[in-house]
């Protein structure tokens, strides 16, 4: 899907190699993490996934079809939520559904939509919540209407970036829960860009390593732990020696 | 790809489905309470009627403070609240001797100065702030005119407005404009800064065009600070239009103040700034429903 892409960031006459020579291949129904520490080049690369930038070098196709801006079919997720605060919950899973309707994508009346939303925000577990605005939910609550609203239009391919890195340690167990359980359910292809170790050996099918100068992906890693997988189950043997050879991966030092 | 084999195929609806196995995130099985949305509302309005009380008994207590210190001065310069009252009712529908029009009649002419000046300055303003945000030379072409603008009292320019514009409506229509206007335009260029760039994404990776997320994005997300541009221009419009109506003008509020001050009727001239005051409260209300409107959460 991503063959040799690069991006160079130019401010006036200073020049900097944000990625350089990056080849990934994700597979359908993956949920492939970018794990490396900032300014390893992991967003910038998400991002020209998801069409917010162009590449300066190489190709990014989904599906077959080459990247070129953002549309419905690659959703993404934020580390804020970025609901419409002047939206209801249900309103802001309707934005997607709706904005296509008006640019005659799909034809499809108010009130099956709104059947929709509300079947969608019950799976999330904010059934009772359609009619809560942003800022009468819980974070936890706010980042699960995000997700309800980007899995509506039913995108080929989740672009996750950092989504649960301002949430507390307790809800980012829950939140980690929530996502395993949704990719079960709704098997879309999820990249997920962190820098937490544990957390992309949890999460991902594989893990690419990146960093190095200029930056690239350095290593990739089958992350060989059955499924379904649950956010408490960080302690098996398995984990901690996938979590250790990868650890290893980013420091530079033999396990 | 399958990908999207759980779900029904485009066109279809979650709801038809029967399979009541399908997994739901259940929130309480973590142990979390998750809040009562309707009860939260509840105690969000019992918050706003306490407020409004006591507010409410802020001013009531105002009012008792001025009967009593009227009853003690006991002087003809200091009318009680009773006293100003009665004559507010007196003079709001006949005229004062010494000029033609009822209290009520200058309180229209007054505010449809404001209402007039106001719109043409936010108008005016927000087009400017839209054009500076959107296009860069325009900014740093008109940014310092404002800056030059914007700290100048207005009234300084009431007796250049009275050569070059007469002392009929125009120039008190351009001074509430001059006065309205940049702040407007500061505060429409703040408001669209704001918006942040990963919300115009975020609408763009579900599938909205740039003009779907201009109208359905930028704008609603904007509109919070550009009421609160509106609500601050306002008192000054208000602050302008009663000095220009003390200095020049025929009628209006202000206009009934100086004429109440000439004959030494403080009463009346109390009465006039009685009705600016319930006059900017009303707009203010107007628009503060307006900001309430357009921002959910500072409803409650």
């Amino acid at each position: 899907m991503i063959k040799g892409v690069g991006k160079t960031f130019r401010r006036g006459s200073r020049r900097t190699v944000a990625l350089a020579e990056v080849d990934l291949t994700v597979h359908a129904g993956e949920l492939m993490c970018l794990l490396g520490p900032s300014g390893c080049g992991k967003s910038t690369l998400l991002r020209i996934v998801a069409g917010a930038l162009q590449a300066d070098e190489g190709s990014v196709t989904v599906g077959g079809r080459a990247v070129d801006g953002p549309s419905a079919d690659r959703g993404m997720l934020f580390q804020t939520p970025m609901l419409f605060p002047w939206l209801t919950a249900r309103n802001n899973v309707l934005f997607g559904p709706k904005a296509q309707r008006s640019a005659g994508l799909n034809e499809r009346d108010d009130p099956e939509l709104q059947a929709e939303a509300d079947a969608i925000l019950g799976t999330v577990g904010l059934a009772r919540f359609g009619d809560a605005f942003p800022h009468e939910l819980s974070g936890g609550m706010q980042h699960r209407a995000a997700f309800a609203r980007a899995i509506i239009t039913r995108p080929s391919l989740l672009a996750m970036d950092e989504p649960f890195g301002a949430l507390d340690a307790i809800t980012r167990v829950r939140m980690h829960d929530f996502l395993l359980q949704m990719r079960e359910q709704y098997q879309t292809t999820i990249i997920f860009v962190t820098h937490d170790i544990e957390e992309a050996v949890l999460l991902g099918d594989r893990v690419a390593v990146m960093g190095g100068s200029p930056p690239s992906i350095r290593e990739i890693f089958d992350i060989p732990l059955e499924r379904p997988r649950h956010g408490a189950d960080t302690d098996t043997t398995q984990f901690l020696t996938a979590k250790r050879r990868i650890r290893a991966a980013l420091t530079g030092r033999a396990a | 790809m399958s990908a999207w084999q759980s779900l029904p195929p485009r066109g279809g609806t979650l709801t038809e489905d029967p399979g009541t196995e399908e997994p739901r995130w259940d929130e309480n099985a973590f142990g979390e309470q998750a809040d009562d949305l309707s009860g939260y509302r509840r105690a969000r309005r019992q918050a706003r009627t306490r407020r409004l009380m006591t507010g409410t008994a802020g001013l009531a207590g105002l009012a008792i403070a001025w009967q009593i210190a009227a009853t003690l001065a006991h002087s003809a310069f200091l009318p009680s609240a009773m006293q100003t009252i009665q004559t507010l009712i007196h003079y709001a529908d006949r005229p004062y001797p010494s000029q033609g029009s009822p209290l009520w009649l200058d309180a229209v002419v007054s505010l449809r100065r404001i209402m007039l000046g106001f719109g043409i300055g936010v108008a005016i303003g927000v087009l400017l702030g839209a054009a500076m945000s959107a296009t860069r030379i325009i900014r740093h072409l008109i940014d310092p005119l404002i800056e030059v603008l914007r700290p100048l009292p207005p009234l300084a320019f009431i007796p250049l407005f009275i050569i070059w514009f007469g002392i009929g409506e125009v120039p008190k229509e351009v001074l509430i404009v001059i006065g309205v206007a940049p702040i407007m335009a500061v505060t429409t260029v703040a408001a669209l800064d704001q918006v942040p760039e990963d919300l115009r994404l975020c609408a763009m990776t579900l599938g909205a065009t740039r003009i779907y997320t201009l109208i359905h994005v930028q704008v609603p997300s904007a509109l919070p600070g550009i009421v609160t541009g509106m609500r601050i221009s306002m008192a000054g419009a208000w602050t302008s239009i009663v000095a220009v109506e003390l200095i020049a003008a025929t009628n209006g509020v202000g206009y009934l103040i100086m004429q109440a001050g000439d004959y030494l009727n403080v009463g009346l001239a109390f009465s006039g700034i009685i009705v600016i005051a319930l006059l900017g409260l009303s707009l203010d209300a107007c628009l503060r429903g307006v900001a309430v409107f357009v921002d959910p959460s500072r409803r409650g």
